[in-house]
């Protein structure tokens, strides 16, 4: 008797743990989405180069996460701003190592962005058919850069203010659309208490929004037309198909490509 | 065969032998990605620590913001240095709207339009030389820009634009009409690159300071002769002649000097 339940018992168990990703998949499919995602073949010789998009993603996470919680301290109020920044720096535990983060972690974002696009554009993989996925990108660097903007006024010292001062004059300069901008950003005709709660809300809500949204699509994109391989690759769209036969299947994913093997055999010592 | 049914038969290859001879994202690209991302994290915590405990990223935070003073130069981010100094390049009033909007909407529109423009399927870079040339004068110019922004020291004509009410206020020629152009016309055509003005502007060239310029009671027609011609007025002046800003608008500028009777 005892031979028979034993092993239903560790059946109906493992059947019990996967019950809710069970559940959850035949309700959702995300169990699949993920898998996909997980186990979908990228090309045998991407390398440290193809990190520096997810890197960027790195970066952005750390700026929502220590932006949340620099959103807790925060007070948002012309009297109290500059206050409550010294506060988070000197009294609040770790308030220092999380404002210092999300202020350099801006700046890693900012650099790491260029280094991908530099990447992309060098690898030439802007090109059919991910031109759609390149502008995304443009338009997610234009985005990230409205996002330092509206971020560097909220310290709310003399550099940030006179450099936003500045900025919106600059912004003011711009043809037929210019002044209207300028006063929207301002949120009446001077810089005041209401463009430090504009520049807040839009720096912590609307611009993170449309970053999300965007980088959404990005990984999208990536996900469904793949990773390029880069351009020395066989794998790079230009090159004919390769007219040796069928290498012998490989034993291994980290093998080196069967090329070698041809070298080897011309001298036949 | 049509360039596009090329680009297409192209990406099939690419999909086939990645299907064949590709490996799994996880745990092979994965792998890379998560030491690069443990790499940028400690990156930032490492900045974060050099901020707080030494001064070579500079103060942690500077003196609260306070709109009367005046003689503050501002700076934007490192990464928007060299938009910052296109516009001490393009410093002349007619000129500055390529600065601010002209030359950064162009440069977007080349980014986005760059996959539409470069269709070719080539991606091998030692055949791509007019890719190569782009890359390498885009990273020049933005270093060179970005090098000169953060070392530039004069003042530019809308930052000065901005300390114009305060000067009003202080000087007390809210009220004309004439000295406000003139505060504008001083603060976009270069007075400041010589001058100082209530602490705002540079003294280069021996040039005096002319916050109390009105004091002297030379009077509006000498302002005018001395702008339009300086070293006919004051002999080896190496101040350049403003005749060219024409009788008006040099008229607003000696009211505007002659309305700087210093501060009150």
């Amino acid at each position: 008797m005892a031979t028979t339940t034993k092993p239903s018992r560790t059946q109906s168990l493992a059947k019990t743990a996967a019950y809710p990703l069970d559940w959850l998949e035949e309700r959702s499919g995300l169990i699949g989405g993920v898998r996909y995602f997980l186990f979908r073949k990228v090309p045998g010789d991407t390398s440290w180069w193809h990190t520096l998009g997810s890197a960027t993603l790195t970066a952005f996470l750390v700026q929502l996460i220590t932006g949340v919680i620099l959103a807790m301290y925060y007070k948002p109020d012309v009297n109290s701003a500059h206050s409550s920044v010294v506060h988070i720096t000197n009294d609040v535990w770790g308030g220092w190592l999380v404002r210092g983060m999300h202020r350099w972690g801006a700046s890693v974002f900012i650099i790491l962005m260029f280094m991908h696009m530099g990447r992309v554009f060098l690898f030439g993989a802007y090109k059919y058919p991910r031109e759609l996925n390149w502008i995304v990108g443009v338009l997610l660097l234009a985005t990230a850069l409205f996002e330092g903007l509206t971020g560097y006024l909220l310290p709310f010292d003399q550099t940030a203010y006179w450099a936003t001062v500045v900025a919106i004059n600059i912004n003011g300069t711009a043809p037929f659309v210019g002044p209207f901008l300028a006063s929207i950003l301002r949120g009446g005709a001077e810089i005041g208490p209401d463009t430090l709660s504009r520049f807040y809300s839009i720096h912590m809500l609307l611009v993170p929004g449309a970053l999300i949204g965007l980088i959404g699509l990005h990984l999208y994109l990536i996900v469904r037309l793949g990773v390029t391989s880069p351009p020395w690759s066989k794998e790079s769209a230009d090159r004919p198909p390769d007219p040796e036969p069928p290498a012998p299947p490989r034993s291994g994913l980290v093998q080196p490509a069967p090329r070698a093997a041809g070298v080897r055999r011309r001298p036949s010592e | 065969m049509s360039s596009l049914d090329e680009r297409r038969a192209g990406f099939q290859r690419y999909k086939d032998r990645v299907k064949t001879e590709g490996k799994p994202f996880y745990p092979y690209a994965m792998f890379h990605d998560t030491v690069m991302s443990l790499v940028v994290v400690s990156v930032i915590i490492g900045l974060s620590i050099v901020w707080k405990y030494t001064s070579i990223l500079g103060a942690l935070i500077g003196a609260p913001a306070d709109p009367g003073t005046r003689n503050f130069v501002p700076r934007p981010d490192w990464y928007f240095y060299f938009l910052f100094y296109l516009l001490r390049i393009f410093k002349w009033p007619e000129t500055v709207i390529l600065a601010t909007v002209g030359i950064p909407t162009l440069c977007l529109i080349l980014l986005l339009i760059l996959p539409f423009v470069d269709v070719r399927t080539e991606r091998r870079l030692s055949r791509r030389p007019v890719a190569i040339v782009a890359a390498a004068l885009t990273v020049v110019s933005m270093g060179v820009l970005t090098y000169k922004g953060a070392t530039a020291q004069e003042a530019i004509a809308s930052e000065v634009k901005a300390a114009i009410p305060s000067w009003a206020k202080k000087q007390g020629f809210e009220n004309n009409q004439e000295a406000l152009k003139g505060a504008n016309l001083f603060a976009v055509s270069g007075c400041t690159n010589c001058h100082t003005y209530l602490g705002t502007g540079s003294s280069n060239l021996g040039a005096p300071d002319l916050s109390a310029e009105g004091s002297k009671n030379k009077g509006i027609q000498f302002q005018i002769d001395h702008l339009k011609c300086p070293s006919c007025v004051n002999p080896g002046s190496p101040m350049p002649p403003f005749a060219a800003l024409g009788e008006d608008n040099l008229k607003a500028l000696a009211t505007f000097l002659e309305a700087s009777k210093g501060p009150q």
